[in-house]
């Protein structure tokens, strides 16, 4: 320990400055700021207990609704993420050529901006002046469905849950690949052997083989999806839509807004606070139900 | 029963059904995502009346017009150095610091290293947003606001728990007998990382460059807040900013080049490193 003491502190000096200054400091001040009625960053701070809290939770539909959104988008996304990741990791591992073409390019999506994304979907995909899912439905004679209208207000949220469930997707895939790679192939030629099914397989072997990748995948994909925010901000577009909020825009929209700042600073700190216990509720959670992990922290 | 037919001259005749159905399923989930992408590449190049006439259609003639109006009067060009000054640097000092940081909590002993290591990891499932608040009091304290600095500041703060977490995944599954080696060979201990650890790591600082740099490169929503000023603005808060006023100029073509321009680096970066991001990522997101 005293004769490494010179590189310690020098090598963890400059990292643990910057993540505690800017990271750790204003996290814990956020709390702090939580508990006050302030409206505008150069205005007089007035403490108010826990007045934002009671607000937000007992008199605020607008929140209630965003933290809906981030749930269905946690929960129904998360299904589907899943169920369409293990659906896809099967397949590629199933013993077909271009096992590592098709893997890179299910993961494309995750490289582009979302921003970018976003104006794929809402531009190029869901329009109904030249959204190409219409179109092409329109060309194979679904005249009727080809004027589903995508990006109406009843509609809008379900299908940005889609195009963030087509990104997601590819993240998980290549987890699970990894976690699958790392399976002795006798396991599956014994239980073939025995006259195992597809199904049987993957239920009895890879799940339980691959149950590390599954847990850290899960806390991964709670954090994400709950912090959810580019995705439908820049897909709301210029219009503020509360059909598309989540509690991570919502925070935005009550701190910074989006045309015109709100700046209800204290109020927006707080939708933080819970967004935060939130994550932390889903991790504890998850660790409870799926037991031996190995993201420690 | 024609259409069975058809399909299996592309399969050789003793293909199991099964996997057919891989095959088109495979097939058509990427096929979907490279039609998007060349849809909007090739309609950068058309004229707003083109795409509304026939939106499947090629260019009758290639208007590389888009591209310079996009990159000269929308200001792309700058945005473009912009995001590139900022990634890039965000992107070194983020490793220089954390390369260090990791290696010490992965294989020296000291007193308060498992919480060290977990306080690092904790900031893995902080939502940053929490922090915008405070952090823009203090960045304006610091005179930060509206500056590519400042930006760069912040980008790195709030990535070092990622990073932390794949390099120490992969500083703590190098073997120790080289480390031995260089000690009794007289090094001191910022020799053994010099010379002997930090180039075995190199793949791990290859994928944490290469995740912190296309997730910089397409971040919008920080740069969003710390930056109002027009000349300081990134590719992607470009982006937004166009998408916004687009229901006011109309100019459709002008953003699917804005769109070509902000993707087409991370897709080449992709194609060119696929294999080594997508082993990065097996190495340093589960690792054992």
């Amino acid at each position: 320990m005293k004769k490494h003491r010179a590189m310690i502190i020098t090598f963890l000096l400059p990292a643990s400055l910057l993540y505690l200054c800017f990271f750790l400091i204003p996290t814990i001040w956020a709390f702090y700021y939580s508990v006050f009625d302030w409206s505008g960053f150069s205005s007089e701070m007035k403490f108010v207990g826990l007045k934002n809290y009671r607000r937000l939770l007992l008199n605020d539909p607008l929140f209630w609704r965003s933290f809906l959104n981030s749930i269905i988008i946690l929960f129904v996304g998360g299904f589907f993420v899943f169920f369409l990741g293990f659906l896809l990791s099967v397949m590629i591992n199933s013993g077909i050529k271009g096992k590592n073409f098709f893997r890179a390019f299910i993961f494309l999506p995750n490289v582009i901006a979302t921003v970018a994304l976003t104006t794929l979907w809402a531009w190029v995909i869901y329009s109904p002046q030249f959204g190409i899912i219409g179109k092409t439905l329109n060309l194979i004679g679904f005249h009727a469905a080809s004027k589903f209208l995508w990006l109406a207000p009843n509609n809008v949220f379900n299908s940005m849950v889609i195009a963030i469930i087509w990104i997601s997707v590819s993240y998980y895939v290549v987890l699970i690949l990894a976690g699958m790679d790392k399976i002795p192939t006798d396991f599956y030629e014994a239980a073939k052997l025995e006259g195992a099914n597809q199904f049987t397989i993957f239920r009895t072997i890879t799940i339980p083989m691959i149950w590390d990748v599954v847990i850290v995948s899960s806390v991964l994909w709670g954090i994400s999806a709950l912090k959810t925010f580019e995705f439908p901000f820049s897909f709301m577009s210029s219009s503020e839509d509360p059909h598309l909020y989540t509690l991570n825009v919502y925070l935005f929209i009550m701190g910074f807004g989006k045309r015109q700042p709100i700046y209800q600073l204290g109020y927006a700190t707080a939708i933080g606070v819970i967004l935060l216990i939130v994550v932390i509720i889903f991790n504890i959670a998850v660790r409870r139900i799926g037991g031996r992990d190995r993201l420690e922290y | 029963m024609t259409n069975n037919k058809t399909v299996t001259h592309f399969f050789p005749p003793k293909m199991h059904p099964g996997k057919m159905v891989v095959y088109v399923f495979l097939g058509l989930w990427s096929a979907f995502t490279a039609f998007v992408i060349f849809w909007v590449i090739l309609s950068s190049f058309k004229t707003n009346s083109e795409i509304f006439r026939n939106v499947f259609s090629f260019p009758k003639k290639f208007q590389f017009i888009n591209y310079a109006t996009a990159l000269s009067a929308e200001k792309f060009g700058l945005f473009f150095l912009n995001s590139i000054i900022v990634t890039s640097a965000s992107v070194i000092i983020l490793l220089a610091i954390s390369a260090p940081a990791s290696y010490v909590l992965s294989r020296v002993r000291f007193p308060g290293r498992r919480f060290l290591t977990s306080l690092y990891v904790a900031g893995i499932g902080i939502p940053y947003s929490i922090t915008l608040i405070p952090l823009f009091v203090i960045m304006t304290k610091l005179a930060l606001i509206n500056t590519l600095h400042g930006l760069v500041l912040i980008y790195v703060s709030l990535s070092i728990p990622f990073t932390v977490y794949i390099l120490t995944g992969f500083f703590s599954s190098l073997p120790s007998e080289l480390e031995e080696a260089g000690i009794i060979d007289g090094c001191n201990d910022f020799q053994v990382f010099g010379h002997i650890m930090l180039p075995l790591a190199s793949p791990g600082l290859i994928t944490a460059a290469i995740f912190n740099g296309i997730g910089l490169w397409n971040e919008y929503q920080l740069v969003l807040v710390f930056v109002s000023n027009q000349a300081k603005r990134t590719i992607a808060l470009g982006l937004y900013s166009m998408q916004n006023s687009m229901e006011y100029t109309g100019n459709w073509v002008g953003l699917f080049a804005g769109v070509t321009i902000i993707m087409l680096p991370t897709i080449v970066l992709f194609v060119i490193l696929s294999g080594r991001m997508i082993s990065g990522l097996t190495m340093g997101g589960v690792k054992s």
